[in-house]
């Protein structure tokens, strides 16, 4: 047995695997701990002082709830509880009726790490829906209801401007509605096919003397609406349509408003670490762990309210909009609103000095402005403030349902900030402050999928998922050892950290949690990691049966397995790879610890496995019948 | 390296010759056995189908627990009671856990307070567990989201291992790729096993465990080809598929024992995800052995090709 006497020393080698491994054994470490569950206090306005702690700790005193610690933020209080979500939402109802309607109350939860491990910013794995419980929505954005709306109001800018040009005879409809039978039998006379393209377009009839200023009217029309496409289609007839590419950049847009918006409605509803993403073309995953109550989430999640402020319409103005108010009055109004709750920035709910429910308005500089011009110049005149919200009929079609909320009269120049006065409630009141700060939606959304796991299965399957891990782990390392031997621990300590290296590269990257398909992912790579290293101690057996040395067998059996394990590695990553791009959900979970997984197990398999050759320098008994050479 | 392996062919040639031949015989009858497995399996899915589960159908799931053991058949009829329309129930842990599921669009949708009123009618102790509703729109994209991961992956792979190795032996892969999801997909048909999300994973999860196994054949098999010229290529097979038997027993084994102790102990969320692991795995094994090296033989890749290759590099690599 040749002994090399020129050792090659790996000290940076060694370096390189301490430092990652304690990086990443630190951040896997407040995993085992796990976290406990906290209430967060915070004012409704950000100035208003938190109450202090000993108040917290009676309240939770009174009511037998082990406070564990309380810790006081800049925006609110941290109070962390031993108890179980039970507990956790009793706490929570408590606080909310002792505090009263100035303070909100949230759940949350805080690590149970020691506190030096967070402060280095360590945290645990975040758990996807299914290990911790909690409420899924997939909604679908109605696109379409979307672009109707707004092919609408290009009818009603169109009928204005064929108003101000005083051309009498020329219409404008909407293609493909009952309330244009005149062009729908001209169509089918003319070309049977067109029918099916004038979708979402606009038809543009003339009289034959006007042709000539029908081009007037367009330029003013893409003055407004830039996009606008013209052509023409006959005699005395054109349409008017969208360009593909605006109504492509528009679709992104409501989806953009749309992820926003529910966004903010999350935040309002108090919950901290939703996950809200787009999901292919006009879906939106929307996930709550520790969600309790999916109908009032559902509630709040589900509604496309808007809200629109018009001037009245007086009797020349073409395609005004008509409302009936809760009275049974007619209020013709304005085509297009004076600005739109897009506009909003804030609101809040409260009385004025009759106790009557109102809502205070605070206005963004756009929506600022227009109301200041507006109101110049219409002192005296009325104001109407139409709610629209879309519902679902019994033949599950969405219907918008518009209610005026008020008709008040301007008294005076207004600026950003006003209020809008006459409500029902104070629940109305503030279901509409809350519904109007966390932004309108234009689009109409419904549910496509919903699902609601309770806390307490989530649990049993992390129980069952780590126990059946660990199990299996179990075997293999007992295997191993008993297969290899000397080999063997030392695939078995390459295993057990490329585990915790795994587990430590999850906690440390936003974005990653792990679900139950995540646990099945760490199947796999466990699988891998073991092939690795079986792939590479079979290799240095063969060399030795070859005949070679110690060393020699070992060195070639690392380099000559190499290639196949990167082959091997390279082909899953690619797999894990376009799953993570097209996949979703579990898929994606799956496709995010394998990916991962690959990248560890490579780490621990080939390097540190080959460090620590080096260093335990195991003999490889081959016995003598089996040398070829 | 090449001496060594030059003296021990010709101890191979005198000694192995017999157990060569045997191994030959039992890998060519694994291919057939893997051929009529495809066929089987493609006979099942034509002809019953997949038991496509909630998340590609959609619907309504319910799930709840009681706390004591309750006669199926009675919870059917109570439940059949209460409930409008159709329904599917199963149960589990003695009994104990419930799955309810309901068609899209049903009449009677079971919420929290269904199940609480349903408690207090029946007098059972009824917690709440999971409650699934699935648009049936959500299903038909799934599955066209599925199939062109499934289809973008395996060109992805073909490209790639073309590239390294050679496109006999890449087809022979994706052969070996195609049997194991084939017969994981005919077992489920067969079995009418639930093919759910998890189960979609577990498939996407063999096509890379499968694709591990052929690359790990392929090399050896390249390996083998470029040192020993003077074998038949039946041979040549065989006996890179018998030095790689150790490395897949001992892989698979492992793999299997860790997927087993997920179907014993996973629960029944992870159940149908580990069937399908496992037998993939299995089959996996079998394809690997008897179908991926067997291929790149039976369409003409013969050692020529790897010696012609050699010398070209030879001559490329010289200035």
């Amino acid at each position: 047995m040749r002994k090399t006497t020129a050792k090659p020393k790996h000290t940076w080698q060694i370096l390189v695997i301490i430092i990652t491994v304690v990086i990443l054994g630190l951040n896997a470490i407040p995993t085992l701990y796990g976290n406990n569950n906290a209430l967060l206090v915070s004012g409704v306005n950000s100035t208003q002082p938190l109450p202090s702690i000993q108040q917290l700790r009676d309240v939770m005193q009174q009511q037998n709830i082990q406070v564990k610690q309380i810790i006081n933020g800049d925006a609110d209080s941290k109070i962390v509880i031993d108890g179980d979500d039970e507990a956790l939402v009793h706490a929570q109802q408590q606080l909310k009726s002792e505090l009263g309607d100035d303070y909100q109350v949230r759940l949350g939860n805080q690590s149970a790490a020691p506190k030096w491990l967070q402060e280095l910013g360590m945290s645990p794995i975040k758990l996807g829906l299914d290990l911790s419980g909690g409420v899924l929505f997939v909604l679908e954005v109605d696109t379409d209801r979307a672009d109707q709306e707004r092919l609408a109001n290009a009818k009603d800018e169109t009928l204005q401007i064929i108003h101000d040009h005083g051309l009498r005879g020329m219409s404008v409809k909407m293609a493909g509605t009952e309330n244009n039978l005149v062009s729908k039998a001209d169509v089918t006379t003319k070309n049977p096919v067109a029918q099916t393209e004038t979708e979402g377009k606009l038809d543009l009839h003339f009289l034959s003397h006007q042709a000539a200023k029908v081009k007037a009217v367009v330029t003013d029309l893409q003055q407004r609406l830039p996009s606008i496409t013209y052509s023409k289609t006959g005699e005395r007839s054109a349409t008017l349509a969208f360009s593909e590419q605006s109504i492509t950049t528009f679709h992104h847009e409501i989806m953009a408003q749309a992820l926003t918006t529910l966004r903010g409605r999350i935040e309002e509803l108090g919950i901290t670490e939703a996950v809200t993403q787009r999901q292919g073309q006009s879906r939106i995953r929307i996930e709550l762990p520790g969600v309790k109550d999916p109908e009032q989430a559902k509630r709040i999640i589900g509604a496309t309210a808007s809200l629109d402020f018009y001037e009245m319409a007086n009797s020349g103005t073409m395609g005004a909009k008509s409302f009936t108010d809760e009275d049974g009055r007619h209020l013709r109004v304005a085509p297009k609103p004076i600005f739109t709750g897009s506009n909003i920035e804030n609101a809040n709910s409260g009385r004025d000095e009759m106790g009557i429910a109102l809502v205070n308005l605070t206005l963004d500089g756009i929506g600022g402005k227009k109301m200041s011009e507006f109101s110049r110049d219409n002192i005296g005149n009325p104001m109407v403030t139409i709610f629209s919200e879309y519902h679902k009929n019994s033949a599950d079609e969405m219907i918008k349902n518009s209610r005026v909320i008020s008709v008040a009269t301007i008294q005076s120049q207004l600026g950003n900030r006003f209020s809008i006065t006459g409500l029902d409630s104070p629940q109305a009141a503030s279901d509409l402050a809350l519904l109007l700060r966390a932004g309108s939606l234009d689009a109409p959304i419904t549910i496509v999928q919903q699902r609601t796991i309770q806390a307490s299965l989530g649990k049993e399957n992390v129980n069952n998922g780590i126990m059946a891990l660990a199990i299996g782990l179990g075997i293999t390392l007992v295997f191993m050892g008993l297969w290899y031997r000397k080999l063997g621990l030392i695939a078995n300590t390459s295993l057990v950290l490329n585990l915790v290296c795994l587990l430590g590269l999850m906690a440390l990257l936003p974005n990653v949690v792990l679900t139950l398909p995540g646990i099945a992912g760490l199947v796999l790579t466990v699988g891998m990691a073991v092939d690795t290293n079986v792939l590479i101690f079979e290799r240095i057996k063969e060399e030795r049966k070859r005949g070679r040395s110690n060393f020699l067998a070992i060195e070639t059996g690392y380099k000559e397995a190499f290639a196949t394990i990167l082959d091997a590695n390279v082909t899953t990553m690619i797999t894990a790879l376009i799953l993570l791009s097209i996949g979703y959900g579990p898929v994606k979970g799956f496709a995010m610890t394998l990916s991962l997984g690959i990248l560890t197990s490579m780490f621990t398999g080939v390097f540190v496995a080959h460090v620590l050759t080096y260093i335990v320098k195991p003999q490889i008994a081959v016995k003598q019948k089996e040398l070829k050479a | 390296m090449s001496n060594t392996s030059i003296i021990s062919d010709k101890q191979k040639s005198t000694a192995d010759i017999t157990p060569l031949a045997l191994f030959s015989k039992y890998r060519l009858a694994g291919f057939y056995l893997a051929i009529s497995l495809i066929v089987l399996s493609i006979i099942g899915l034509g002809f019953k189908g997949l038991n496509l589960g909630l998340d590609f159908t959609g619907g309504y799931m319910t799930e709840f627990t009681t706390s004591l053991s309750i006669d199926k058949g009675q919870m059917q009829t109570q439940l059949a009671t209460h409930l409008s329309g159709d329904f599917e129930l199963n149960s589990g842990a003695a009994n104990t856990q419930w799955t309810i599921r309901q068609t899209d669009g049903t009449a009677h949708v079971i919420d929290k307070d269904w199940l609480n009123n349903f408690a207090t009618q029946s007098g059972y102790d009824i917690t709440p567990q999971d409650s699934v509703y699935i648009g049936s729109q959500v299903g038909s994209e799934l599955i066209d989201n599925g199939g062109l991961a499934l289809l973008v992956a395996a060109i992805a792979m073909m490209v790639y291992l073309t590239w390294r190795f050679e496109w006999r032996l890449a087809c022979g892969s994706l052969v070996a790729l195609v049997h194991d999801v084939l017969v994981v997909l005919g077992l489920f048909s067969w079995l009418g096993l639930p093919f759910d999300l998890t189960v979609l994973a577990a498939v996407l999860a063999i096509i890379g465990y499968s694709l591990n196994d052929s690359i790990v054949i392929g090399d050896k098999l390249r390996e083998v080809m470029r040192s020993k010229t003077n074998m038949n290529m039946s041979d040549i097979v065989d006996s890179a598929v018998k030095s790689t038997l150790t490395r897949s027993l001992i892989t698979s084994g492992t793999t299997l024992a860790t997927i087993g102790a997920i179907w014993i102990f996973g629960g029944q969320p992870l159940q149908a995800f580990a069937i399908a692991l496992f037998a993939g795995v299995v089959f996996g094994t079998l394809s690997s052995i008897a179908v991926s090296a067997t291929i790149p033989q039976l369409i003409g890749l013969n050692p020529e090709f790897y010696q012609h290759r050699a010398q070209e590099l030879l001559v490329n690599d010289e200035p």
